[in-house]
């Protein structure tokens, strides 16, 4: 006791040692603001890690909801005014694949980054045109969302396989498709996958395709997967909406 | 660096630490808002097109 006493009366004491303790040298100032630099720069790249993977999801989703509120209500408004023209402001419809286990998602217009960041799927217009089943003709109905991040709408699409149901809704009708065929790995300059007769998918002959596209793998954009699907049938939309087999 | 501003932060060992959170939170909005949104696009993990570019 007595000791550590005289100790720290000593130190006091000293005019010399003091100080230098509470300063300390050039070099090791430099070094400790290096080593704060690092902390600093480990906490950003993990703040980015949750910005991407949780933050867009929190923002997407809620943008999605109330743009897919407000296209049921368009829906149920229209629905006493008859069949009236295709409205794609808001979007289109609702796909639904069972096998995402990820509800119905969104479908709008284009697949820039401003459109997809919505937490929506959207439809191609470029390079190659989407053919819309809502139009009755032959040709590929091609989409594309997000693996991770705002919204990651098709993040679980290697959980689909050949014979799951992909079902698109729309006002008035369900288009049922069936999985036939699966690209787990191309090169995102692939654009014959979005052909109507989808190069690579097996298929030769003009059909009903549906063609889904997103990055693979996973938590990177290095590939782009492809799942294809065929239509077999659609169901009229009756009045309380009921889903077809496939989604129940 | 950290210890200088916690050094010039005024107030009590309870008031520096209450304003080093605040002040943390408002770098966290900034980043989230304004920062990450735009250095997204120019890192390469969310292109899930295909196209010709």
């Amino acid at each position: 006791m007595a000791a550590t006493a005289d100790e720290t009366e000593e130190t006091t004491d000293a005019p010399g040692p003091a100080p230098r303790r509470r300063r300390p040298g050039r070099i090791a100032t430099a070094v400790s603001v290096f080593g704060e630099l690092l902390i600093t720069a480990g906490v950003l790249l993990g703040l980015f890690v949750a910005y991407s993977l949780w933050w867009t999801n929190v923002i997407a989703d809620r943008k999605a909801d109330q743009k897919a509120d407000k296209v049921r209500e368009h829906w149920a408004r229209q629905k006493d005014a008859g069949p009236g023209a295709l409205d794609t402001g808001d979007g289109i419809g609702f796909l639904h694949v069972p096998a995402m286990r990820n509800g119905e998602v969104l479908v709008e217009k284009g697949t820039g980054t401003d459109v997809l960041n919505d937490g929506v799927a959207g439809y191609y217009t470029k390079p190659v045109k989407a053919t819309l089943p809502t139009s009755g003709k032959d040709g590929n109905f091609t989409l594309a969302a997000h693996r991770d991040g705002h919204g990651a709408k098709f993040h679980n699409i290697d959980k689909l396989e050949k014979g799951d149901p992909i079902v698109f809704e729309t006002r008035d009708e369900w288009y049922v498709y069936k999985v036939y065929s699966i690209l787990p790995e191309t090169s995102k300059y692939n654009v014959e996958v979005l052909s109507p007769v989808p190069a690579g998918s097996g298929r030769k002959r003009p059909g009903h395709y549906i063609t889904l596209t997103t990055c693979t793998p996973v938590y990177t954009s290095r590939h782009r997967y492809v799942v294809w699907g065929e239509l077999v049938r659609t169901e009229k939309v009756d009045g309380e909406r009921t889903p077809p087999a496939e989604l129940r | 660096m950290y210890g200088w501003i916690w050094r010039h932060l005024p107030g009590n060992a309870w008031v520096k630490a209450l304003i080093s959170l605040v002040l943390i939170l408002a770098v966290v909005y900034v980043l989230f808002q304004y920062v990450f949104p735009w250095a997204e696009p120019l890192l390469p993990f969310n292109d899930v097109t295909v196209d010709n570019q």
